[in-house]
């Protein structure tokens, strides 16, 4: 079997284990899965850019915001509906994740982080501060997807879109753009010396991971029904670099098995107030010390095993 | 013999108001295999980075096929049929063989059925890589690796193969098999090969013409028969002398 289709049924196999969930949990154990499912799409998506074609990236928090703003302001000034702001959302996240690719993605390493952080602190600094039109810190209450904010069909909405984005960007690593991300990550200038492409290369893979991060903010927009720009705030991008550190940077396991342990360890740590950062960069610092890839590190040779028998 | 390359006069740097290239010049003919040899710091590596457009000419022309090619990308460049195989080791550790054969094939990204062929056509001229193909590229041999990344090269079939001193830190009969892979490659995919060498000797055994280079422009050329030994030495001394 190829590695394509390994991954597809053993993620087909743990939506099967986790469909019948809600037989089982109440409904706040729902709810931080639900966050936990959001956290994997950005962590996949972020780890796509980062970990596949290393570029490290510190706006991904930015475009999932933009994608809920773009929904939440058409519905709250125009009375747009979600299923049309969504898509909206989507498309306004990959254009300015074009746009910004082109501008910053011939930068080197530091300078691409300062750059998209840059960028991220803007669009901070604009939802605060356009506050007549997005509300600023009082919120943006958005309409919920399914008529109320019961997490249950929440629950299974953002199953499907994991399940789904999950498919689409392993087939997008196994797919010749793949190989051509994961030679710029391994070396940019030989790369080039190939004749790759490689700025296209990379302003497609900003643009798709952004569109990524901006359909799951938009979709989750609708389900916490109150935006501010909290959303931006560089704790939520610091959130996604952990989560596909301790899960394995640069693996496609890794945010998968990081993001909802990181998840829902930090909402247990919330009663510390600020002090959840500060425990998870010491993890994190340890982590790079001793194992650059994560948990996914722990799972590999399990996962080895279990196609051999079936090889 | 129709000329395939020409470079004309150009000046080149990496700094500005530091030419490395002074000037320099030369002309490669249709299927011809050209060596250019100088001593350490003659901007021989420059002359070949510049052509494929890692570096721009900032004064001179440089035509392929009579198209003028100066300022453009590299992967433009290569997209007109010019393959650069870098001086130090350019495979891709990370991806298998097989990988490191497709993302030579940047220009057939979507021709998957020619990439196909193409990729076979390479096997069964290395059959070891074929035997290797899952294997990533940072588990071969010194010899292997060379032999992947001039066979990577192929995949796209080029007119003209830039190759920069391919036997640095190889064993003696390792670079003479790097030799014949490139003699090979020329033959099998009807090539032109512009070679950048300090293996003088033995480079000199499989090149048809020669150009020396002096201080960023040409201080001999011509036809390899005039490129003895002793000739080859006393030009050197010359340069080195001043």
């Amino acid at each position: 079997m190829t590695p394509f289709r390994r991954s597809v049924v053993a993620i087909l196999v743990a939506a099967f284990v986790l469909a019948p969930l809600p037989l089982f949990a109440g409904g706040y154990a729902l709810h931080v899965m639900t966050i936990g499912f959001y956290y994997v799409i950005l962590a996949a998506s972020w780890n796509l850019l980062a970990g596949y074609t290393g570029q490290f990236s510190l706006a991904h928090h930015a475009f999932a915001a933009v994608g809920a703003y773009t929904s939440g302001l058409l519905g709250y000034h125009l009375g747009v509906s979600p299923w049309l702001g969504i898509p909206a959302g989507v498309l306004l996240s990959a254009a300015l994740g074009f746009v910004l690719g082109r501008l910053v993605l011939r930068m080197r390493s530091i300078y691409l982080a300062i750059a998209t952080w840059a960028f991220a602190e803007t669009v901070h600094i604009y939802l605060t501060a356009d506050y007549g039109f997005t509300r600023g810190e009082l919120g943006l209450s958005v309409k919920p997807l399914w008529g109320n904010v019961d997490p249950l069909p929440y629950y299974y909405t953002f199953l499907g879109l994991t399940v789904l984005l999950l498919i689409g960007m392993r087939a997008l690593i196994d797919s010749p753009l793949g190989y051509f991300m994961r030679a710029i990550k391994d070396d940019e200038l030989r790369a080039r010396s190939l004749g790759i492409d490689t700025t296209r290369v990379k302003v497609a893979i900003f643009s798709i991971s952004s569109a990524i991060a901006g359909l799951a903010g938009a979709v989750y927009g609708h389900y916490t029904v109150l935006l501010t720009p909290q959303t931006v705030d560089f704790s939520e991008m610091a959130k996604i670099v952990i989560m596909v550190v301790i899960g394995g940077f640069g693996t496609f396991l890794g945010p998968i098995i990081g993001a909802a342990p990181v998840q829902i360890v930090m909402t247990w740590l919330q009663k510390y107030g600020e002090w959840d950062l500060a425990v998870f960069a010491l993890i994190v610092i340890l982590l790079m010390r001793f194992s650059m890839e994560g948990l996914a590190s722990v799972f590999a040779p399990f996962w080895r095993r279990i196609w051999a028998r079936h090889a | 013999m129709k000329e395939l390359l020409s470079v004309d006069a150009i000046h080149a740097a990496y700094q500005s108001g530091v030419d490395i290239l002074q000037g320099m010049s030369l002309t490669v003919p249709e299927g011809g295999f050209v060596l250019v040899i100088g001593p350490n710091g003659a901007g021989k590596s420059t002359l070949l980075k510049t052509v494929f457009g890692l570096l721009v000419a900032h004064r001179g022309r440089i035509a392929l096929g009579g198209q003028a090619i100066g300022g453009l990308a590299p992967h433009t460049i290569k997209r007109l049929g010019v393959s650069y195989v870098p001086q130090e080791l350019n495979t891709f550790p990370h991806l298998t063989v097989e990988e490191n054969l497709r993302v030579g094939g940047w220009t057939l990204r979507r021709e998957p059925k020619l990439l196909r062929e193409r990729i076979a056509k390479v096997h069964d001229i290395f059959p070891v890589l074929a035997a290797r193909r899952r294997d990533k590229a940072g588990s071969l041999s010194g010899g292997q690796g060379r032999m992947l990344s001039v066979a990577r090269e192929m995949i796209t079939e080029p007119r003209l193969m830039l190759v920069d001193e391919p036997t640095v830190g190889l064993a003696p009969n390792l670079a003479e098999q790097v030799y014949e892979l490139l003699q090979t490659a020329r033959k099998a995919i009807a090539t032109t090969i512009l070679l950048v060498d300090q293996n003088v000797s033995d480079a000199l055994r499989h090149a048809e013409d020669v150009v020396m280079m002096n201080l960023g422009k040409v201080k001999a050329a011509g036809p390899v028969g005039e490129f003895g030994e002793t000739r080859v030495r006393e030009l050197i001394q010359e340069c080195l002398l001043g």
